[in-house]
């Protein structure tokens, strides 16, 4: 699972970098277009991250020569530039997503495992779990310790999405997005009041807790050993 | 090509109208004299013509002619521009009073000939009234002089026709460059303005009504862009302003952390403190770029067919935690449907909830009206805004209460304005109003 980032400046390379491996992926780092086309048509990558503005080649005559080539890589593209024809031609020329700068890291860790997660079969679980969390996703029914909670359907969503990605830090925007369908950046605290109602359902009643707060970042579902 | 200036198009006009009205004049003037000098004519060769015929009268051959000869040339005398020709009724001729007269007209009666470069009336009658063969009279009067007095004044019309249309021309050409001086005025206020001057107006008072108009709209243009102008100049002041405060927090935070070794928790601690700071400036370039998009017109609604009604109730969904923390009631009334943007409609009526929650008290409604002609109203219970505040909503920036301004690291005060742009870019208008304990947020779009 190798991740090329195609990026010329240096700090931000080495931040993405940094960032992705910490997370746990192997990465390659290209600082100009040229040497990021050899490595994406050379190297066996399973996602491409590629900055719109490089010298040499850009990122989207890049793209065109990886698509040319038959490769179905997914693309993932960081822009400094938000214009509307940017973001159409991206998307015709085969880019999966599209990041504006600045973004958080968060974001862009969230947006690369949705990309990676897209190719493979999606799971015919009927029931998540995580300790002793159940979710029944037939019958939309949420146990904790043998205990039926009552869920509304917004929360029975969110607590779905953070089992289906259970240890994944989940930044707000995404959440907002996956269960509200809500696109946009916004400065309210709307999911931050739907976690501690979840909490409450879910972890107040426990010492164990799996409901956790990365700050700045996002909320985390997983079990962590004291 | 080059146009013809407007000065010079109007002065050949001019003269050109000019010549057309004196040429007509001069040509009806010369056809009337013409017509005059016939009548003439004809009134003293009648009357001659009656004086001869009686004193001829009784003449019916050649030889009793020759006999009234002496008398008749007597006569004649008198007169040098006078000749007659008298013929038989066979045609010959009986008597010429002098050579080279032009022929006799082919029809009887008043005839305008020509012999010898001399121009002739001449009038025919026979001798004797009544007899069915008589001899036949005919007079020539000598007419040069009325020809050249003729030709003298159509000469003189070619001249006056020249002349005023040459003199209308050039007055025409003075009288156009005053008469458009105030267009020159309007292009030298036009040429003076720049980023530095835009306070520039034309003296509407003192145009021309034909131009007044223009000079209004000129003058609406520039006061347009002058507010524009200075929103512009205001809105990067205020970005460094909102960008001054965060930076300072994070220069200071990260100098005092670096002054001396720290805990681990303390580094941590202070990488946190400076995160909120990035966040909430990420947050404000992104909002920022957004308004600058609109700004271009680049804000794009991608529309299709909407129900509002379940925009609305998403909306509700969404914010329906919050609004229950803080006690507050969320209703939904009426719907609509609009070809709109989905994302961007969410985003603009996020906002106004947004605000409405912030500024509802516990225990007050928020209210959601849709009506189908068609617009939406976000109402919320609360205190009055200020009649100044209101018109002021929606400017970059602004919020109502300047103690939230400094430190609040949540809200930068662009939200209602991404709504309006928003809103704007579907076609549609946006106000804020404050009546009866109610303070309302009133979208039109067009149906």
């Amino acid at each position: 699972m190798k991740l090329l980032i195609v990026e010329d400046q240096a700090k931000t390379g080495h931040y993405l970098r940094q960032g992705l491996s910490e997370a746990g992926f192997a990465t390659e780092l290209a600082a100009d277009g040229e040497t990021g086309l050899h490595l994406a048509l050379t190297g066996d990558h399973a996602l491409l991250i590629l900055d719109v503005m490089l010298p040499g080649r850009d990122g989207w005559q890049i793209l065109q020569a990886v698509r040319q080539a038959g490769l179905e890589t997914p693309v993932l593209f960081l822009t400094a530039r938000d214009a509307v024809e940017d973001r159409v031609h991206g998307l015709e020329l085969g880019a999966d997503d599209y990041l504006v700068k600045p973004f958080a890291f968060s974001e862009l860790l969230a947006r690369v495992r949705s990309l990676l997660r897209r190719g493979a079969s999606p799971s015919l679980d009927t029931t998540l779990t995580l300790a002793d969390l159940r979710l029944d996703l037939i019958r939309r029914r949420a146990e904790r310790a043998g205990q039926r909670i009552d869920l509304t359907a917004k929360e029975f969503a969110l607590l779905e999405l953070l089992l289906r990605r259970q240890g994944e830090v989940l930044p707000k925007s995404l959440i907002a997005s996956q269960v509200w369908d809500m696109n946009f950046d916004s400065d309210t605290n709307v999911i931050e009041v739907a976690i501690r109602r979840l909490r409450l359902k879910i972890d107040d009643a426990h010492r164990n807790k799996l409901i956790h707060t990365v700050r700045g970042m996002g909320y985390v579902l997983e079990e962590r050993q004291d | 090509m080059r146009r013809l200036s407007l000065g010079s198009r109007l002065a050949l006009l001019f003269a050109a109208c000019t010549a057309a009205v004196s040429l007509t004049a001069g040509l009806l003037f010369s056809h009337a004299s013409k017509h005059h000098f016939v009548e003439l004519d004809q009134q003293l060769l009648g009357a001659r013509l009656s004086q001869l015929r009686s004193q001829l009268a009784g003449v019916d051959s050649a030889d009793k002619l020759a006999a009234r000869l002496p008398a008749l040339r007597g006569e004649l005398s008198h007169q040098a521009d006078l000749a007659l020709r008298i013929r038989g009724a066979e045609g010959e001729l009986w008597f010429q009073s002098r050579p080279g007269l032009p022929e006799d007209a082919v029809q009887p009666g008043l005839a305008t000939l020509r012999a010898d470069s001399v121009d002739y009336r001449s009038l025919s009658v026979p001798l004797d009234e009544h007899a069915e063969h008589a001899a036949q009279l005919t007079l020539f009067l000598d007419i040069t002089h009325h020809q050249h007095f003729l030709q003298g004044m159509q000469r003189l019309i070619w001249l006056t026709v020249g002349l005023s249309a040459l003199a209308t021309a050039l007055l025409g050409a003075w009288a156009a460059r005053r008469g458009l001086r105030p267009l020159r005025q309007i292009g030298e206020v036009a040429a003076s303005v720049s980023a530095h001057s835009l306070t520039t107006r034309l003296p509407v008072a003192q145009m021309p009504e034909e131009l007044a108009q223009l000079a209004s709209t000129v003058n609406a243009m520039l006061q347009r862009l002058d507010d524009a102008f200075q929103r512009l100049s205001a809105f990067s002041a205020d970005i460094a302003h909102e960008l001054r405060t965060p930076l300072s927090n994070l220069l200071t935070h990260t100098q005092v952390t670096l002054t001396r070794p720290r805990s681990l928790e303390e580094y941590r601690e202070a990488l946190h403190g400076n995160l909120e700071e990035l966040q909430w400036m990420a947050q404000l370039v992104n909002d920022m770029l957004y308004l600058a998009k609109a700004d271009h017109g680049l804000l794009m609604p991608n529309r299709q067919p909407l129900e509002l009604a379940a925009e609305v109730d998403a909306l509700l969904d969404y914010y329906a935690a919050l609004a229950e923390e803080s006690d507050v009631q969320l209703l939904r009334e009426g719907a609509a449907t609009i070809e709109g943007d989905r994302h961007m409609l969410r985003r603009a009526l996020s906002n106004l909830l947004d605000n409405a929650l912030r500024f509802t008290p516990q225990g007050g409604t928020i209210k959601v009206s849709l009506t189908a002609g068609l617009s939406i109203t976000v109402a919320n219970t609360g205190p009055a805004i200020e009649a100044g505040a209101l018109q002021r909503l929606f400017d970059r920036f602004y919020r109502a209460d300047p103690a939230r301004r400094e430190g609040s690291s949540e809200h930068a005060g662009l939200g209602l304005a991404i709504t309006r742009s928003i809103v704007q870019a579907h076609g549609g208008g946006i106000r804020a109003e404050c009546e009866g304990g109610w303070t309302r947020f009133v979208i039109n779009l067009p149906g």
